[in-house]
This record gives structure tokens, sequence and C-alpha cells, in this order.
């Protein structure tokens, strides 16, 4: 049964002490020892690092990371500032600042300052922030044809499968299939917006979330009217100040409009980025440890307070009022997918490109030049490195897109220092509940920092790691096994 | 119902767990407690998929396979690593287990950090917690809580390699609500709980 969270109960008793804990636990009546582990689990509950603190990204280690490094304090994980690098972070008591080229901007103030790059696009290039705008450009037409009983919830569902739309978190699994699982579910039902990117060279959610609110709203809500869902929760993380203080903006504005059809609020993130493997941030909303949990069940079985979930990733949501306003063919046709391009590129940023672009158009669209390049990491952290750039970025094509991360490597570049920093990200990362992960994670930084090149010990490594219980550890490998073979065609 | 194990026709009952139809190693399962899918030692592969036989049900036409070299790869290394990280003295089940094996921790090189480094905690007249054996199969958390007492003494602590159970407030046992009841001791298959009575 739903009771009220734990983890919003310990954030309004930062800096946390002991009665503090003790008290969020009584009032969300948990154990104690339930929000201890909590305490103990969250970087934010044990207290932020403090100082200046660069963001480790592949960029950075890219770029001279050791020497960056030295002017500052620590690192902070990754926040989707990579095509800007190098970054830094200022963290003073609870005061977060971003520094960068020379200037110091307060965490809820900073946006990701480009636009949308080139390319064919749906999306529309300008930052769309207040809900007159977005009506004059044909929004909330699809949210009223199901109002008005114009398209049925069935119907939705119908042109999202027709569209063929694939989730865009990284797992690429039919969207219509879990919403549909959702609908024929028993009420009350939720839907949950994953909104927790955090990983290295990945920004496109922290994008839309910030520039296109209310496309994400109304994606939302359409999933939630045609899945039943009672509520909307918009699990963002943490870190994405602005994006948090947009949404609920724009959440008033379309409440005082009459057309917020389903209770919705913003859920903040444990602030991790396993927080984003779908069950784990259900576990986190429901006050835990964001742990994964054993599946089956699926969410869209048992998700939140053991109710049907629909969890979905920001662009998946933002996809559906364009397959409505595009028609489903239409959409079906340009595909439109979002590459977070960044690295060694003139023109670092996103990229709307129809699925099926080669690898090299798209770094040549964002200024690389993709003969002078060492390699490119395809995917993000959960990625692979490669050199082959002619093949057509598309779902189950040879190589895993992942969210969408490109991030392009010149010649002068250590790719053992990127591996590096991916692999400690890994070992960082890992929660710890299942057995290879936190091992494995831990034993590969030291391969790497040796360079360990043995086939029987990177194959015994990747076969473990592939034992793991959730996608953190059964992809932690692909960038180490992918440069051996990068070296290997070089 | 009917499935295949390694080539072999097997009866089952529907429902039934693999675990209880195939010989694989176990560490993190106990049949006392709720922890299962964990430690995937036991971990099987079905219509080549990797699932662990403590907490797969068998299904009518399963085809599984216990004996694969990637599965007895997965099984060396993992005991290896766990060789490397964690003081597996008073586990001889473990030991047996590794040698079984032909596991050589040794070719992985050295981890900086362990779980090894671990003292041990003495703040109760009846047993001794000492984490630098522990594997953090939970086995003892649940007993603590969910699972059998339902007291809450014992919590988890820490991330990834770090992670182990804790008290709340990390306060000395008899400063929480435990009550002696020694089931968390029973559980722990590496001696990390182990009564004071066994030290010399
Ligand atoms: S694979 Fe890693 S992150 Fe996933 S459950 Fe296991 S320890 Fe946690
Ligand atoms: S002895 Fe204490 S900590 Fe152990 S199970 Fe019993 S009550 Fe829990
Ligand atoms: S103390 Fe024992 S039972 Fe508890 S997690 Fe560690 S190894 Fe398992
Ligand atoms: S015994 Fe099955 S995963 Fe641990």
């Amino acid at each position: 049964m739903e009771k009220p969270s734990l983890l919003p109960l310990l954030d309004a008793r930062l800096p946390l002490t002991e009665e503090g804990v003790a008290e969020a636990a009584r009032l969300a009546g948990v154990p104690l020892a339930q929000a201890w582990g909590v305490v103990r689990y969250y970087p934010r509950y044990r207290g932020l690092p403090q100082g200046r603190l660069l963001v480790d990204d592949p960029v950075a280690r890219a770029r001279g990371f050791a020497r960056l490094l030295e002017g500052a304090d620590g690192t902070h994980p990754p926040l989707g500032l990579e095509a800007l690098s190098p970054i830094h972070v200022r963290i003073e008591g609870r005061e977060r600042y971003v520094e960068h080229q020379g200037h110091r901007v307060p965490f809820q103030e900073f946006r990701l300052p480009f636009h949308l790059g080139r390319g064919e696009r749906l999306l529309p290039p300008e930052p769309i922030l207040d809900l007159e705008a977005y009506r004059r450009r044909g929004g909330l037409e699809g949210l009223k044809g199901l109002l008005e009983g114009r398209l049925s919830p069935v119907g939705l569902i119908q042109a999202v499968e027709e569209a063929g739309l694939l989730g865009r978190g990284g797992a690429a699994f039919p969207t219509h299939i879990k919403m549909r699982a959702v609908a024929q579910g028993a009420p009350p039902k939720y839907l949950v917006v994953n909104a927790d990117e955090s990983e290295p060279g990945n920004f496109k959610d922290r994008f839309l979330l910030e520039h296109h609110p209310y496309l994400v709203l109304e994606g939302a809500l359409l999933a939630a009217l045609a899945t039943g869902a009672s509520r909307v929760f918009l699990y963002v993380r943490d870190e994405f100040e602005a994006a948090i203080q947009g949404l609920e903006k724009a959440i008033a504005e379309l409440k005082e409009a009459g057309r917020l059809p389903v209770p919705t609020e913003v859920f903040r993130s444990g602030g991790l980025y396993i927080c984003g493997e779908e069950t784990a941030l259900l576990e986190s909303m429901e006050g835990k440890r964001a742990e994964p949990r054993l599946k089956p069940p699926f969410p869209v079985e048992k998700g939140l307070w053991g109710r049907p979930t629909l969890v979905q990733n920001v662009e998946t949501l933002a996809n559906l009022p364009l397959i409505l306003k595009e028609g489903p063919g239409t959409w079906r046709q340009k595909e439109p997918k979002l590459f977070s391009i960044s690295g060694d590129v003139a023109r670092p940023g996103l990229y709307e490109l129809p699925l099926g672009t080669p690898l090299e158009d798209a770094v040549r669209m964002a200024g690389g030049e993709p003969g002078e390049l060492r390699a490119v990491l395809l995917g993000g952290a959960a990625g692979v490195f490669t050199r082959e750039l002619t093949f057509p970025l598309r779902y189950r094509e040879r190589l895993p897109l992942g969210a969408g991360a490109i991030v392009a490597f010149g010649q002068g570049v250590d790719l053992w220092e990127v591996l590096l920093g991916l692999v400690e990200f890994f070992r960082e990362e890992s929660c710890g509940k299942c057995f290879p992960c936190p091992l494995g994670t831990a034993v590969q930084v030291e391969m790497v920092r040796r360079r360990e090149r043995s086939k029987a010990l990177v194959q015994d490594l990747a076969q473990t790691l592939k034992g793991s219980l959730c996608g953190l550890g059964q992809s932690a490998y692909w960038a180490y096994q992918s440069l051996l073979e990068v070296e290997g065609a070089a | 119902m009917r499935l295949k194990v390694n080539g072999r026709q097997v009866e089952a009952k529907e429902g039934t767990l693999l675990l209880d139809l195939v010989e694989v190693p176990t560490l993190c399962h106990h049949h006392h407690t709720e922890t299962k899918g964990l430690c995937r030692l036991c971990l099987v592969e079905v219509n080549g998929r990797l699932l662990p036989a403590c907490a797969t049900q068998a299904q009518e036409g399963m085809e599984v396979r216990t004996d694969t070299e990637d599965l007895k790869a997965l099984r060396r290394t993992l005991l290896e690593w766990l060789a490397l990280s964690t003081d597996l003295s008073q586990a001889p089940a473990l030991l047996e287990l590794l040698e079984a094996h032909q596991g050589q921790p040794q070719r992985w090189g050295s981890l900086p950090v362990t779980r090894r480094e671990r003292e041990p905690i003495r703040d109760n007249p009846f047993f001794l917690r000492d984490y630098a054996k522990c594997v953090n199969c939970r086995r003892c958390v649940d007993a603590c809580g969910d699972g059998i007492m339902g007291v809450y003494a014992l919590t988890l602590e820490d991330r990834g390699l770090l992670a182990h159970p804790t008290t709340p407030l990390d306060r000395p046992l008899p400063g929480t609500p435990c009550v002696f009841c020694g089931n968390c001791v029973q559980v722990c298959p590496t001696g990390a709980l182990r009564p004071l009575s066994m030290e010399v």
C-alpha cells in the first residue's frame, strides 16, 4: 500500500541528525534499520563531498584528466555537460555551483546552453518554456483528442504500435507492449517517467526536460490516460535543478489551464547512476536503497508499491505527441532519435537524426572528421569503442546504441585513460547487491590500470560480469572488450 | 510437466525450483531466509539465458544447462574473486568449492581495496561480527528482519564492494532492538558472525 516516501522526508531534514533520521522513519512508518540503510546508501544523506570538483567524464579523461584534476578537490559524476568540457562543480555546504569557461552559475540556473543541432527534426529547435508558446506550435492537440474522445486509449496504444516506437532509455523494448500490459492490469496503476539520466556522454533527456517540459508532460499524460494510471511521477535526477523547477512550473500551468487530467508530481531522484535502472528507481521511490529487484515479476505487473507501473524514459514519452501529430506512418518513416554528440567534434551538442543514419554522417554533422579519429565511443559508459564508422545507427544493428551517446576521440587521445574513467565509474556506481558486479568492477579497474591484455582473463571477466543481476554489471566490460578489439584492428 | 536438464528428460511438479532439480553450488540462498538471486553461483542456462536456479521455477519445455564451459568459467572466477577480496578462512565449504573448481585467485593480481581490512566488532557477549569475512549475502539481515525475527536490528551500509551489514545508527548491538536470538549467526555461511565461545 502507498505510504509517505522516506526520501522526501529525509530531504526535508538535511543535514541529517540521528533524531532527524528517526523522525523520518517514524513518519514513513518504516523500521529505523531501513531508514539507516538508506542514509548509508545515498551520497546526499551521507554528506556531499565539499569543494571544487572536476566533472569526470570521457571527454575530460581525453583532455589531460590528471592535469585538470590538479586544480580540483575531487571528482563529480557526469552531469550531461560533457559537450562543454572541462566543467567543475563547486559544493559549499548545501549550495552548489557550476563552473565553466570562467563563469560560475548556481545549479538551479544552469541549463544546457546549446540548441538542437541540425538534421531532420520533429522537435522544435528552440526551447518552449510556456504553455502559450507550446499551444501556438500545435501542442496539447493529442491530449485534447484523448480527453474529448476523438482518440481512445486503445487507439493511442495502437498508434504507438504502428509507429514501432522502441524505448529510448537504452533497452529498446517495444513501448506498446509495456503500455498494453499496464493497460490490462487492475487499478490502482502508476506511470513513472524515468528522468534519471546520469551516464557519461548522454545529455538528451536533460535537454528535453530543460527545453521542452510541456512536450515531456503531454507525452506522460497521454501514456497515463492510455494505461489507466492514476498518478504520474517524474523521477528526475536530483542535480537537474533547472529542469525540476521548469517541470514544476509547467505542471502548475497545465493544472491552471484545466489540462492536467492525472495528478502529476516531481520526485527527486536518489542521485546515483543505478537509480535509472527501472526497478532500483521504484525501490528508491518506496523509500529503500536503490537496488535492482529480481525480475520477474516485471514492473508492468508489480511495480510501485506492488501495483502495475509503466516506467518510461523521457525521450520515449516525448515522442507520443509527435507520433499523434505526424501520424504513426510518417513518424515511422522519419524515426527520429536524439544523439548526444561530444568529444573531438567542432560543434558538440544534441542532434535529432533519423535512425539508420550512418555513424560517420552523425560525426560529420557535428563537425567531426571521421577519417581523423582514433575511435568513437558509442552508447556511453555502457557502450563500445569502434573504429568502424560506416554502419547505420539503428537498434539491433551491429553495435548497441544505448541511449544515443556518441563521443569522438582524436588521434592524440590515450583511449586507455578514457577507459580507466569508464571502469572507475562502474566500480563507483555498483550498488553491491549481487556478487559478480562489485567484485568484477573492482578487479576490472586494476586490470585496466595495468593495461591487461590477456585474452583468457578478459574473457573470464566478461563471462562472469554477464551473470550480474542487472544491466549495470552486465555491460560493465563492453568498453574494455571493445577497446581490445579496436587495438587489434589498428 | 517435463523439461530437459543437460539434455536429459526430467519430470517435475509445476512450480518446483530449478535448484531442486539440478546440482549447482549455492551461497546466498537459505531455506529459512528469503535471500536469493544475489551470489549468482547457482546460475544455469535456460534456453540461452542465465537464470539463478534458486529463484527460478521449472516450466514445461525448459532446456536447462548447468555445465557449459561459460558457466564453469563463471563459477570459478566468482569463487576466485571472493577469495581475493574476502577472508574465507572460516568458510571451509567455500574453500572446498574453490579447490574443486581449480580456482587460482592470484591470477587476477591484487586488489588495493578489499573487505579484509575490517576490524572485528566485539560489542556483545554472545557473538562476533567480523565483516572481513562477510560476502554480503544478506542472510543475516533478512533473518533479523522480514525473514524470521521481524526485529530489524540489522541493515546495510555502503555500496559496491564495501557494502556490508551494520546496525541502525551504527549502534553497538545491545543498543539496538536485538534480542540475541542467534538466528543471524545460524544462517551466516562464512563465519563472519560466529559465537564467541568458538574463539580461542
Ligand atoms: S549488477 Fe551491480 S548494480 Fe546491478 S544489482 Fe548487481 S551489484 Fe547492483
Ligand atoms: S541475534 Fe540480534 S541481530 Fe541476530 S537475528 Fe537475533 S535479533 Fe537479529
Ligand atoms: S555477516 Fe554472514 S550472513 Fe551476514 S551478510 Fe555477511 S556473510 Fe552473509
Ligand atoms: S544461491 Fe542462487 S544466486 Fe545465490
